[in-house]
């Protein structure tokens, strides 16, 4: 097929576009087929999940009330959603003020300030885990929720998305509102941050992404089951009774359609995101 | 003066702003950083430095790096990490080729007729399978059947924005959860890839059995001779740019470990011992980094004969997947007659030490072909002038030649990113998939350094081992992180 010269005549050979859509449509099932596996076991019962025909005789819904029977699965929900929700809370805040910082205030020494801590996003997260756990050992944070936000709280990340949005705000904003009398705060309060939505929104949604799935400080810090998070509580849920794979499919299941369900309505400012997230190079 | 005191009360202001984020991080990465630095130059022990046994510590010097050297659990966990990251160029190639297909279905108006027809037939297709055989065997192929239609007449009403949702899914939903769900799909009795794999190997030994003369010399010459003849190719491209001047020595470097890196590698999965996997480790190491270095911008002005991005990297991603496929079948063509005699079994996936490796980065890809990258390419493809084909066409460009001088060229700047990110993350990565998955193992094959770095620190509690490890894979994350800070690609390179 030859590409794509933007075709003046649609309806010339609708055909070739045909095929274009049903090879599409063929890889768009390839990459979801996991996912009706999913769905599918999650409806079988014990036999039936070591049966290789995909579907049950009959949907057993019962699996997913037998879930909550067999792992707090509802507490490590609302577990990842307390963490997540706080650590993107104070994320975004602390991003926010960082960027107003760093793109609206005039203070000598800036930008070389803010490249320093751009940098810093090159550091790796394991070689900080290790004293990170003992300092949660010594501070008694350890097993806590505290110490599972405390330090996803900050980000030079966020901070550099939100600045390189604020950065696209028009200058005259700043000075009207100073005009009007307006202090530095309430411009960041008043003028930017409810201008600056969309970027916020955008760094919400991978902060909370990014925290919901997040496995290995969570796996390390939290010692009883009551406060495990999603991730942790899935893996112990497979750890403990891996063998009935139709619970574990019904668990899996629970912890994926959120996701989906969020992906479909959020999408297109997550798409928008990872562009303004990448152009730093 | 007062000029003085308004700058600083400016400062004052600027980092009152800031405080928040500075304070976090000093105490949870600066500090942290500081910690982990020393303790890679102590003994410390969880088990003999602990609340209740505080034995003194002491200063290691440099006893945990000289451990390290030669410890060969690190040599080849490294090895293994870097294994991982030729799942890159596969991931790569998937990516750009959904970017191209979702540009080209988005450009292209298809009458909404025919796919309705389409969707039409399939729908009654499945319908019919459904009356012929009853819901419980066939009733799958009615509910592919239906998605399919769904998704066919979705895509073609929406201009292909649903592949696009579809494609990404995997990506935004990775984690410990699909892990899981990956652990019952490699599962070798129940899961669905060997049921679905066990009838065709079936047939598979049966023309084997048939025609054994084939597979035993006829394959492995094959792909014998197409090695030889790739390497030799290779080797005349390298000496004729180098005589033309377009090539330095870093290059003609670069070109020769590109062809040997994952060969060596590949030696490593058969798990032909260590010093292996650790040369072949440098060697890839040192390739990418010759590869890099040799670029244009690393030494100053451009000298315009060194053309080397475009044709250097896209080798490297092709060459990849070849020479494995080639290794693959030179190796396995000469085995297939004895193993097909006893029939062919579908792998033993995750608890096989050869299969563990490919098999997560089968999944891993699966993650990878919708993700950012392919993301960044769709803005990629947008933003290249439409002029550049228009005058393609006018000179009559067959579809390879406006690829591979036009578009390829033009996202050379995004594969760059793509590349230098997939080796920084790949470094580090593998922590989640060993743990959840494979424990590591099946005899370590799947132990990335991260997760070396777990059980030496969290396992057996040896902090300071642990740390100095952390360190090693710091300094060479961040080889790869100052390449990216320096070269970093606000245009076009090519």
């Amino acid at each position: 097929m030859k590409p794509s010269a933007p075709s003046s005549d649609p309806t010339a050979r609708p055909a070739r576009g045909l095929g274009l859509h049903a090879l599409l449509t063929g890889l768009s099932l390839a990459m979801v087929a996991p996912f009706a596996w999913m769905v599918l076991a999650s409806l079988k019962t014990l036999p039936e999940a070591s049966d290789p025909a995909w579907l049950p005789q009959a949907a057993q819904w019962g699996n997913y009330p037998e879930v909550f029977r067999v792992i707090p699965f509802l507490r490590f929900a609302a577990n990842s959603l307390v963490v997540a929700g706080w650590v993107t809370l104070l994320q975004v805040f602390t991003s926010a003020l960082a960027a107003f910082s760093f793109s609206r205030l005039d203070w000598p020494g800036r930008d070389r300030v803010f490249f320093l801590y751009l940098g810093t996003m090159m550091l790796p997260g394991i070689v900080m885990l290790i004293p990170n756990y003992e300092i949660m050992v010594r501070f008694g944070l350890m097993d806590s929720f505290l110490g599972l936000v405390l330090p996803s709280a900050f980000s030079a990340f966020g901070t550099f998305l939100l600045r390189q949005f604020m950065l696209g705000l028009p200058r005259a904003l700043d000075e009207a509102a100073e005009m009007d009398g307006a202090g530095k705060w309430q411009i960041f309060w008043d003028v930017i941050l409810p201008l600056s939505r969309p970027g916020l929104v955008t760094l919400a949604i991978f902060t909370f992404m990014g925290n919901y799935h997040s496995f290995f400080w969570p796996f390390v810090m939290m010692k009883t089951v009551d406060n495990y998070t999603l991730p942790v509580g899935l893996l112990f849920f497979d750890s403990e009774h891996g063998q009935a794979t139709h619970l574990l499919m019904a668990a899996v299941t629970m912890s994926v359609v959120p996701l989906i369900l969020i992906f479909v309505v959020l999408q297109r400012q997550l798409i928008r995101g990872i562009q303004i997230g990448a152009v730093k190079g | 003066m007062n000029r003085r005191v308004r700058d600083f009360r400016r400062l004052l202001t600027g980092l009152a702003y800031l405080l928040p984020n500075i304070a976090g991080f000093c105490a949870f990465t600066l500090v942290p950083l500081a910690l982990s630095f020393a303790m890679a130059f102590t003994n410390w022990d969880i088990l003999r430095h602990n609340r209740f046994r505080q034995e003194p510590l002491h200063w290691a010097g440099l006893e945990n790096f000289a451990r390290l050297l030669a410890d060969p659990q690190f040599w080849r966990d490294l090895g293994n990490t870097l294994f991982f990251t030729l799942g890159l160029p596969f991931a790569i190639a998937g990516s750009l080729g959904a970017a191209l297909l979702l540009t080209r279905v988005s450009r292209r108006r298809t009458a909404l007729g025919p796919a309705l027809v389409v969707a039409t037939l399939v729908l009654v297709a499945s319908a019919a399978v459904l009356l012929a055989g009853g819901l419980a065997q066939r009733g799958v192929l009615v509910l592919g059947g239906t998605m399919a239609a769904a998704v066919l007449v979705a895509g073609v009403v929406t201009g292909g924005t649903i592949y696009r949702t579809l494609f990404y899914l995997p990506h935004f939903t990775a984690g410990v959860a699909t892990f899981v769900l990956w652990k019952k799909l490699y599962n070798p009795h129940t899961g669905p890839f060997n049921t679905a794999l066990a009838p065709v190997l079936d047939g598979l030994s049966a023309v084997v059995r048939g025609a054994p003369g084939f597979f035993t010399y006829g394959v492995p010459v094959l792909c014998g001779a197409a090695a030889l003849a790739a390497a030799l190719w290779q080797g005349r491209r390298l000496r004729r740019r180098w005589a033309d001047g377009e090539a330095g020595s870093a290059a003609i470097v670069t070109g020769t470990l590109t062809l040997g890196g994952p060969l060596g590698l590949f030696l490593h999965w058969q798990g032909q011992g260590g010093w292996v996997a650790g040369g072949a480790g440098a060697a890839v190491v040192a390739g990418l980094g010759g590869w890099i270095l040799r670029q244009p911008r690393c030494w100053g002005p451009r000298r315009a004969a060194d053309t080397g991005l475009g044709a250097e990297l896209s080798l490297a991603l092709a060459g990849v997947p070849l020479l494995l496929l080639l290794a693959g079948g030179l190796l396995l063509g000469p085995a297939l007659p004895a193993l097909a005699a006893t029939g062919l079994e579908p792998p033993n996936w995750l608890g096989d030490y050869a299969w563990a490796k490919p098999a997560l980065m089968l999944m891993a890809l699966w993650a990878a072909i919708g993700s950012n990258s392919m993301i960044l390419y769709l803005a990629g493809l947008s933003n290249i002038p439409p002029e550049l084909y228009e005058a393609a066409d006018m000179d009559g460009a067959s579809a390879m030649q406006r690829f591979w001088h036009i578009t390829w060229p033009q996202l050379a700047p995004i594969t760059f990113f793509i590349a230098v990110m997939g080796v920084i993350n790949g470094l580090q990565g593998g922590f989640e998939m060993a743990r959840t998955m494979t424990q590591g193992g099946p005899a370590g094959s799947t132990t990335t350094l991260s997760y070396f770095i777990f059980t030496q620190g969290f396992e057996t509690g040896r902090l300071g081992y642990a740390s100095a490890i952390a360190w090693v894979l710091f300094g060479l994350v961040l080889v790869f992180s100052l390449l990216n800070f320096r070269f970093g690609n606000r245009d076009v390179n090519d």
